[in-house]
């Protein structure tokens, strides 16, 4: 179970000067997320929800000040050092940032990308790296065959699809996602959606979604949170807060999608 | 501007600049005039050598009395303006504790001597080869210069000592005040500096911007040119040219410019490449807008930041460059910068004397300028940068 | 007839990054004055070639495009550049759409003055000013803010909106306006445009979203890999899809309302 209390990010306005100012990103948010559900936070950009997921394992860039509690399994997470934090990192919460499909190493493979990872902190044999990467393109869903294909050979999806292979090589317990579905297609979005699902079910993984597409988050989550300038404005599952939204900016984001849906 | 302000290179620049336009007047004489002895050293240094000074005794002031704590002049030199005429009186020398006082010479006009003529230092009572300086000199103590008798009369009885140091800086080989020299320097380096690269970065941007926007043949062309001209070495070039052209200022700046105007066409071209293709300059296109229009409108300012950068970054190496150059002679010796200084210093022995202090100004005055140029630089790059990043996310 | 395309088919020559492609293969559609259509399609399949064909960016490789009655295809030099006057464009990308160094009045203003002269300044000064009043940009420190420096990606998109219409265009061209903005602006977005729509203005209207398909329009065409593969009215492709990819566009839509509606698999357990 990750607990996050009371939470307030606040980054530095970094001029060529030095700090010039200062933005709160995230203002006193608490919620709480299981292992085995998907969670999501959606909100319109600019609403904290990536500064939020980037503070669980620690990478907020340097100079951000961060307060609050983030409780794994009843340890502070913010309290730790950043030897701890690593030990932590892809073995137990795995990240997948926004873009990452973009940020392969254009000159390896993407069997390459995974053995390298395995090697790293798995101390896996090349046999046996190549067996699990087969076996992570595989709960990705994607077939072993492209592991010898370099990135920008790959769809946008298929690229998605490797990330996200890239995070379960540890095993972890968490997965974190940010806007895994941007500028990808419809049809692929669903896909991707599809498959982050199945891990939840499949492997008891926690997941907390990131995204500012509302609908897509309300149709896989079991929970949903959503997020308005650095506030936690309504949580509840997607059909407590489409059909009874309590707070007046929630209720005001609904209507308007559920208008685009309505037939005039 | 705040920030601009608050940067040392800036007041350092105003200084130079200053210093460029009214520094002459500080000094009495202009620059190339000959004040002291050559490689005289500063005053501020070896107190124990004297330093060169100049006596006059008239009308209203018959008698000069001085304290003397160096060793002896170098040279000393009498002259009596021929104003004075004939008077039967003397130019009376009394050394400290001397009971008599000496006569240096009967006071009549149009008298000149030197120390090292033999006929003054017979007068004096001296062997042919003696050191009158020394002789006159011997203690360190009071002396005095006075006119035997009474009475009035014209002109003036000038006697010049000539010491081992002078002024702020010293001088140089043929006794010009070096500090007058350094400050006449920064004008020249100043100017080459700031026009070379003002033309060149003229000559780099409109390149570059036909380069970009015309793309075609134009494009190859120019690229080949500049190709051309980034291979060829720049000294060779130059020295050839100097021989052929002439050493003049302006010749210098006309080349340099020449030869350094490819990086900023490259650079403003491959901005232009990136700019061309954005949706408002094809939608302005299509709307029918000239390409002239599109160059001056949205393409020139977008490359103005860039080039105000590159232009201060490009100054040091045109200031560099004459430098270069006039310390190796092919300069102007007209013209006085601290590339010739230096070349002078090379070419007439400072080293040999010693003369530090004709090497270390005009050589830690280049460093300087070119410090304050790439420090501002510098700056207007950071100024630059974040208005170029599109905006950022938190 | 204000557009008429037939046939078309457009093919991009091999170049050294990649192989030979067939963007659009046998497109027709045709506009009337006042008409308006909605093109659905992801991509790659030939969308943004399609706008570009009809602005006269792309030339075709057979068939034909008759824009305001004239063959595209064989308009060059001026004749081209009335016609491309008479179009509006808003595209994707709202940071590429308008000229960085010049405030958000002058851009909005510069294709007026582009193509009436500057005797015309002051009438363009006004339409500017009411257009950008009427998108929700009316502050005078917004106005005269260089457009570089003060704008969310939401304001952006509103006044490359505004720039494209400040010439009363009969014929605008829309290559997903909205799918960088978010779901606030949207509404606005789509509202300013069919309030245009209403006083006689054609759109064309590029999405990947039914939804946004349907409120852009009331026709509609499918494209998939070049194709036109389903024509109709918008409402249709959504209530009764006819083909596979239209099917799965559908089925891939995620509806919000669905989360309300019924008890799904999303419902807390």
């Amino acid at each position: 179970m990750i607990s996050i209390r009371n939470l307030s990010i606040t980054y530095g306005r970094m001029t060529s000067r030095g700090r010039s100012g200062e933005t709160r990103a995230v203002k006193n948010l608490s919620l709480s997320v299981e292992k085995g559900k998907l969670f999501a936070l959606a909100g319109e950009s600019g609403s904290g929800k990536s500064s939020v997921l980037m503070a669980i394992p620690g990478l907020l860039p340097e100079g951000t000040r961060v307060s609050g509690e983030i409780l794994l399994d009843g340890r502070n997470l913010t309290a730790l050092s950043e030897e701890e934090l690593n030990a932590l990192r892809w073995r137990r919460i795995a990240l997948i940032p926004q873009g990452a499909m973009n940020s392969f190493t254009p000159v390896l493979t993407v069997g390459r990308h995974l053995e390298e990872v395995l090697d790293v902190h798995l101390g896996l044999s090349k046999r046996s790296a190549r067996e699990r990467t087969d076996e992570l393109l595989g709960m990705a869903g994607l077939d072993a065959s492209l592991a010898s294909r370099y990135p920008h050979e790959l769809s946008g999806g298929q690229k998605q699809r490797a990330a996200i292979a890239l995070a379960l090589a540890c095993d972890p317990d968490w997965l974190l996602c940010d806007e895994p579905t941007t500028a990808l297609d419809v049809i692929t979005q669903k896909g991707i959606v599809d498959t982050l699902k199945s891990l939840v079910e499949t492997k008891g993984v926690g997941m907390l979604l990131v995204s500012h597409d509302l609908p897509l988050a309300a149709s896989v989550c079991s929970r949903l949170f959503i997020m308005k300038e650095g506030a936690l404005v309504e949580e509840g599952t997607p059909r407590e807060i489409v059909v009874h939204p309590k707070n007046p900016h929630s209720a005001a984001l609904v209507n308007a999608l559920l208008e685009l849906e309505r037939e005039e | 501007m705040r920030h601009l302000l608050a940067r040392w290179s800036f007041w350092c620049l105003l200084l130079l600049v200053l210093t460029a336009l009214f520094g002459g007047r500080l000094f009495d004489a202009p620059p190339e005039r000959e004040v002291a002895a050559a490689f005289s050293k500063p005053l501020w240094i070896e107190r124990d050598l004297p330093p060169t000074k100049e006596f006059r005794l008239s009308a209203d002031t018959p008698s000069l009395r001085f304290d003397w704590r160096y060793a002896p002049p170098s040279r000393l030199s009498l002259r009596i303006d021929p104003s004075v005429g004939q008077t039967g009186r003397f130019v009376e020398w009394r050394k400290p504790g001397a009971p008599e006082p000496l006569h240096l010479a009967p006071l009549r006009g149009g008298f000149e001597a030197d120390g090292r003529d033999i006929a003054f230092k017979r007068s004096l009572g001296l062997p042919p080869f003696g050191d009158a300086a020394a002789s006159l000199f011997s203690e360190r103590g009071s002396y005095e210069l006075a006119l035997s008798g009474e009475g009035g009369f014209e002109g003036e009885v000038v006697l010049k000592l000539e010491g081992g140091r002078w002024g702020l800086l010293g001088t140089d080989q043929r006794g010009r005040d070096v500090a007058a020299l350094f400050v006449a320097g920064v004008r020249v380096s100043l100017i080459v500096g700031i026009f070379a690269t003002l033309l060149a970065t003229f000559l780099g941007t409109s390149f570059g911007l036909a380069a970009g926007y015309l793309g075609g043949w134009i494009d190859g062309l120019l690229m080949r040119i500049v190709d051309l001209l980034l291979s060829i070495p720049l000294l060779p070039v130059l020295m050839a040219l100097a021989a052929l052209w002439g050493k003049g200022l302006w010749q210098l700046v006309l080349i340099l410019s020449v030869f350094s105007w490819m990086g900023t066409a490259r650079t403003v071209r491959a901005l232009v490449l990136t700019l061309r293709d954005a949706p408002y300059i094809e939608g302005l296109r299509g709307l029918g807008a000239p390409p002239g229009y599109i160059l001056r409108k949205h393409l020139l300012p977008e490359t103005l930041p860039v080039l105000l950068a590159t232009m201060t970054l490009g100054v040091p190496g045109a200031i560099l460059s004459e430098a270069g150059l006039s310390f190796l002679g092919l300069s102007d010796p007209r013209v006085i910068s601290w590339g010739r200084m230096l070349h002078e210093a090379h070419s007439f022995g400072a080293f040999t004397a010693g003369a530090w202090w004709m090497l270390l100004p005009p050589g830690l005055g280049i460093a300087l300028l070119c410090l304050v140029f790439l420090d501002l630089g510098k700056f207007l790059e950071e100024r630059v940068d974040p208005r170029l990043r599109k905006g950022v996310r938190s | 007839m204000l557009l008429d395309i037939r046939k078309l088919t457009i093919d991009f020559p091999p170049s050294r990054k990649r192989k030979a492609v067939r963007a659009l293969e046998d497109v027709s559609l045709r506009l009337e004055a006042g008409e308006s259509v909605s093109i659905v399609g992801e991509s790659g399949s030939g969308k943004t070639t399609l706008i570009r064909c009809i602005s006269g960016h792309v030339t075709p490789t057979s068939g034909s495009v008759s824009l305001f009655g004239v063959d595209i295809a064989r308009a060059a030099g001026r004749r081209l550049v009335d016609l491309r006057r008479r179009c509006g464009v808003v595209s994707q990308d709202p940071y590429g759409s308008l000229p960085p160094t010049l405030t958000v009045l002058e851009a909005v203003m510069e294709p007026w003055i582009l193509v009436r002269g500057r005797e015309e300044r002051q009438a363009g000064e006004r339409t500017a000013r009411a257009l950008l009043e009427e998108l929700g940009i009316g502050r005078e420190e917004i106005l005269s803010s260089r457009v570089r420096l003060s704008l969310s990606g939401g304001q952006r998109q509103r006044v490359a909106i505004a720039r494209s219409l400040v010439l009363e265009p009969e014929l605008l061209l829309c290559d997903e306006p909205t799918s960088m903005q978010d779901a606030s602006t949207r509404g606005d977005i789509l509202r300013i445009l069919q309030r245009r729509q209403e006083a006689g203005m054609s759109m064309i209207f590029v999405t990947h979203d039914l939804f946004l398909a349907r409120k852009a329009a009331s026709r509609g065409l499918v494209l998939y890999r070049g194709e036109a593969v389903e024509e109709g009215f918008c409402r249709d492709f959504l209530a009764s899809p006819q083909h596979p990819y239209t099917k799965a566009l559908v089925a891939a839509l995620p509806k919000l309302s669905s989360s309300g509606t019924y008890a799904g698999e999303s419902d807390g357990r």
